[in-house]
């Protein structure tokens, strides 16, 4: 259909399709079949993305309110402002913050620092800030040692390279993101992909790729690395991260988790899928992550044997040509690292003992020579307190958005402790309409809606993402205006009528909702 | 004859009978009807369109049966089937590479001896491996905005306002106000439709090409690109051709070829790109920009132009080769350049026309896929472009410099880079051409220059990526923020340590 209608276009419009057609003896530029999706379908929901915003991006966010005079073919700016609850960005601690602790230290950092470190990091743009940074992420962690990299899609898709090569394969999640898929394809390594999450589709895989070995020759792999997201960005899933380390033990592959959007936010103390499940985070290769997210900052990071680390420095692409991270991020990361860890004078040796013993993988508060001694943190964020605070309030968050969309009958997708929530809207369509009512609405709200490319088309959704710095009322607020929402596009397919629970009954049973066992839930 | 004729009556009534009870059960089908008009018009009196409907309907079948495994499975000859307990053997047989190796003795003490400032970096910054200042020749702090008290201070501002982190991707509310603003700014400095922002300067060409050359289009690249452009035309898919690194001759004999070539062969107008750099990563040289463009009109090629080393070191107010030759930026189609070399900032940037810009909005993987980068580092490259176009002297200043160093380090090894070139690097005239000697030497003259109050540094490249192997250097990186007396000395220090160790 859009063919023919591009078909015609270019003969009786000549001008509207000038980038379409050759001119001059020059190929266009995209081809119209390439670009069908981006001219026939987003650009006429172009509202829904790309809005410019200010200020900070916490609990609520500055929006800069624009128009369109043409169904989205143009975005005019009005140049004026509208402050609207953010359930948008990946603030899942609430380290977004112009002011308290961290933006103190970062301003310290600023002056003392400046702002760049002026090269990469093999080649004279290396500083004791960084050397600090992955120190302490390394302690975070659990793990021996640790590597920031000053862009968080850099750190899979420039790192990934230097640890597989030719002859060994990579065995990938079907839905794992683009940076991942991107640093594969440069590594020159053999890609075979397995369902969604799904450890069986794993097994066999693992069982015929390993019998099999590499196509053709029939050689044995090198090495096999396992590259899988802690938790997915668009379906809110958690891995089953006990059931691949049984795996793992059997099949001697190499493990590689991608915690970008788990650190921080998932497990007891904030550490990630494996402080989740207890898992020694030591058995795990590769840990990566970023910190845009739960920190507040931006970057990544890889973490590992010391052994693994070092060579990574020194044969990935980004440690001899890229830029280091700059140290306002540095101090940022360091900050919002320590008050989730917290800082102590000294460490008591009963402490010490106890933890190497009992099997805590992640030992509560840092010594104070773990962050430099210029940096000021107040008393709320170095004993550990507000870090704490954080991580159960997020909690509480997630579990209670989850579930009370489902009680309102909407189909949610993942894991309930996840702080990122999908809910289905399928429609495109209605997918606009969703997020141009819910900004509309009087306590304005911005919502991520998602499609094509990111899902598959006929599952478009909207991404909540809750962060510590929300309230129960801002979750109340959310709910309430999904519930009428809901009814209005008619997106309420998860449960009958008469099983539903009322917003008011969501509101009032919130303390039992996010107590229910997991396994409560189909 | 009769009985024969008889038999031969009595099968065609059977045949006859059996006919006609199969049209009726046919017509009794509910929707015969319609098939039965499809047919009809099909056929029209002509056999020959219904073998053809045949024929498509069998290709139909053997398409829908078609297995739909993936080819290096189940695939005949190499799918070897065993059972679950070959299986399980197989898998207690195999045995593994580690993940990596350990680094070796010398790599460990290489990356060992990688200069490491304490404090803030500068023209004489503390380093941590010797506790002495030294003189900075390593770091990319061209034009001195790394210690720029104003930049900072608009920093603290932008943090204040905007927190550190973006906390999004730039499609969902990761767009500040304050990157629109950088892509304006820079599309004005440069004079260009509009530009678009990445949060890494490596990774931005590495980006762009991607986004825009496909499987099957043409890259006409130079031998001597720097990694990030080679992995970016590796991941495009495109079809690559080469030419001598940066010898427009070459360039010129290849575009007549690839041309040739279409024509002998008749293929379809598809994407042409030259890709190359303005200064080259490698070794310093420079591209003769007014030619490039010339050739590239001539050809009808689009021109993707990596500025990185560039861009905010060249030209009156640091504009890049554009201003240098006096050239208009519109002329080049995509025009990448980094935040973090030339701004002191970081990110990088592709300017062009706006649907140059626009197409990446969707296309370029590093964009779309990524968080934007933090708002006060955006704020500080916008300052850092008035920074520019307030003080020419700085670009002065570090013509000085360059000048100054190259009219010292002339006698003592032959200079090939322009010398209006602020990255350039040192060649050398050793005896020895081995390359993990020349590295160890050179990597001695390092540490030796550090000792002795110079931090420099070799250039580091991953070996064996590479598509041309390039031959071990040092990288010196001048500086205005350094004097002209501090910069000689440290030049004649190096001079001195390099005549002793090439001996």
């Amino acid at each position: 259909m859009c063919r023919v209608r591009d078909f015609l276009g270019k003969r009786f419009h000549p001008n509207a399709y000038k980038h379409l057609m050759p001119s001059d003896g020059y190929a266009p530029l995209n081809s119209d079949f390439d670009s069908f999706f981006t001219r026939r379908l987003k650009r006429r929901m172009e509202e829904c993305f790309a809005q410019p915003v200010t200020g900070v991006a916490g609990r609520t966010i500055l929006i800069l309110d624009r128009y369109t005079p043409d169904y989205n073919q143009t975005q005019i700016t009005l140049g004026t402002l509208t402050r609207a609850l953010n359930v948008s960005s990946y603030n899942y601690l609430g380290f977004a913050q112009a002011r308290g602790g961290c933006a103190d230290a970062v301003e310290e950092g600023i002056k003392l620092y400046g702002v760049t470190t002026c090269g990469s990091r093999l080649e004279g743009g290396s500083s004791d800030l960084h050397t600090v940074t992955e120190n302490l992420v390394a302690k975070f962690l659990g793990t021996e040692d640790s590597l920031v990299s000053s862009m968080g899609f850099a750190t899979n898709s420039t790192f990934i390279p230097a640890l597989v090569s030719k002859g060994c394969l990579v065995i990938s999640d079907e839905l794992n993101h683009a940076s991942i898929r991107f640093g594969v394809r440069q590594s020159g390594a053999s890609v075979r992909m397995f369902r969604h999450n799904n450890v069986k589709s794993l097994e066999t895989l693992l069982r015929e790729v390993i019998s099999q070995g590499q196509p053709k020759t029939h050689r044995p792999w090198k090495k096999i690395l396992l590259i899988v997201e802690g938790l997915f960005s668009m379906e809110g899933t958690m891995i089953d991260l006990p059931a691949i380390m049984v795996l793992k033990e059997k099949y001697k592959f190499y493990l590689f988790i991608d915690e970008a959007h788990s650190i921080g936010g998932i497990g007891q103390h904030g550490r990630g899928v494996a402080d989740y499940y207890g898992v020694d985070p030591q058995k795990i290769d590769v840990l990566m992550g970023t910190f845009t997210k739960s920190f507040g900052a931006a970057g990544g990071y890889l973490a590992g044997k010391k052994s693994i680390i070092d060579r990574l420095r020194v044969y990935s692409y980004s440690g001899p040509y890229a830029e280091a991270m700059p140290p306002p991020v540095l101090t940022q990361i360091i900050a919002s690292m320590a008050s989730i860890m917290g800082v102590t004078e000294s460490i008591p040796f009963s402490h010490l003992t106890a933890s190497s013993f009992s099997g805590d993988h992640h030992p509560g508060p840092i010594s104070q020579r773990y962050i430099p001694a210029w940096l000021p943190l107040p008393p709320e964020l170095s004993s550990g307190v507000e870090g704490r605070e954080r991580l159960r309030r997020l909690s509480f968050n997630s579990y209670y958005l989850h579930r009370g969309l489902d009680k309102l009958g909407f189909i949610t997708y993942g894991h309930p402790s996840s702080p990122i929530v999908p809910m289905l809207i399928f429609s495109p369509g209605k997918m606009m309409m969703f997020h141009r009512m819910m900004k509309d609405r009087e306590t304005p709200i911005v919502t991520v809606v998602v499609d094509y490319p990111a899902t598959p088309l006929q599952t478009s959704r909207v991404r909540f993402c809750v962060s510590a710095s929300h309230t129960k009322e801002d979750i109340d607020t959310i709910l309430r205006a999904c519930d009428e929402l809901g009814d209005i596009l008619d997106l309420k397919h998860g449960l009958k009528k008469r099983e539903r629970w009322t917003m008011d009954e969501v509101s009032r049973r919130a303390v039992e909702l996010v107590n229910m066992p997991d396994e409560e839930r189909q | 004859m009769a009985s024969a004729s008889s038999t031969l009556d009595s099968v065609v009534l059977t045949f006859a009978q059996t006919l006609s009870s199969i049209e009726r059960g046919f017509y009794r089908l509910p929707g015969s009807g319609i098939i039965e008009r499809y047919i009809r018009s099909s056929h029209q009196n002509d056999p020959g369109r219904t073998f053809l409907e045949i024929i498509i309907l069998f290709l139909v079948v053997g398409t829908l049966l078609q297995s739909r495994t993936r080819a290096d499975r189940n695939n005949g000859k190499n799918f070897i089937e065993f059972t679950d307990k070959e299986i399980d053997e197989l898998v207690d047989d195999w045995v593994p590479e580690p993940l990596s190796k350990p680094l070796s003795e010398i790599e460990a003490a290489e990356l060992a001896a990688v200069p490491v400032v304490a404090g803030p970096n500068g023209p004489h910054p503390i380093l941590v491996n010797t506790g002495k200042p030294a003189v900075n020749l390593a770091s990319f702090n061209f034009t001195g905005l790394a210690s720029n008290e104003h930049i900072k201070q608009r920093a603290i501002e932008s943090m204040r306002n905007h927190g550190v982190g973006s906390c999004g991707p730039t499609g969902f509310y990761g767009t500040f106000d304050v990157h629109v603003k950088l892509e304006r700014d820079i599309a004005e400095f440069l004079g260009t439709e509009g530009s678009i922002l990445c949060s890494q300067g490596f990774s931005t060409i590495s980006s762009v090409i991607p986004a825009f050359c496909k499987r099957g289009d043409i890259i006409v690249a130079d031998r001597g690109v720097t990694l990030s452009i080679q992995k970016g035309m590796e991941i495009s898919r495109s079809t690559i051709r080469w030419y001598d690194h940066n010898d427009l001759k070459s360039l010129e004999e290849v575009l007549q070829s690839v041309e040739k070539e279409r024509r002998k062969r008749r293929l379809p107008l598809t994407r042409r790109f030259i890709i190359t750099e303005g200064i080259f990563e490698r070794d310093g040289t420079m591209t003769d920009l007014p030619k490039l463009i010339e050739l590239k009109y001539k050809y009808k090629y689009r021109l993707i132009l990596d500025e990185s080393f560039s861009f905010g070191t060249v030209g009156r107010t640091g504009r890049g080769l554009t201003e240098l030759y006096n050239v208009h930026a519109t002329k080049i189609d995509m025009l990448v350049g980094s935040c973090s070399i030339g701004l002191s900032a970081a990110g990088g940037f592709c300017a062009g026309t706006h649907t140059v810009v626009e197409h990446q909005r969707i296309n370029g993987p590093a964009y779309v896929f990524s968080a934007s980068m933090p708002p006060l580092l955006a704020v500080s490259a916008s300052e850092a472009i008035n920074v520019l176009l307030d003080n020419p002297s700085l670009l002065s200043k570090l013509q000085e410099n360059i000048r100054a160093a190259h009219s010292l380090l002339h006698p003592s090894s032959a200079v090939v880079s322009k010398p209006s070139n602020p990255a350039s690097p040192l060649p050398r005239d050793a005896p020895v051409f081995d390359i993990a000697k020349e590295e160890r030497l050179l990597q001695e003259v390092v540490e030796e220059a550090m000792t002795q109050g110079v931090m420099i540094t070799k250039a580091k490249r991953v070996r064996g990526l590479e598509l041309t192997e390039a031959r071990p250097s040092l990288r010196l990186a001048m500086s205005s923020a350094l004097s002209k007396a501090d910069t000689e000395k440290a030049i004649n220090v190096l001079i001195k340590i390099l005549k002793r160790k090439l001996k």
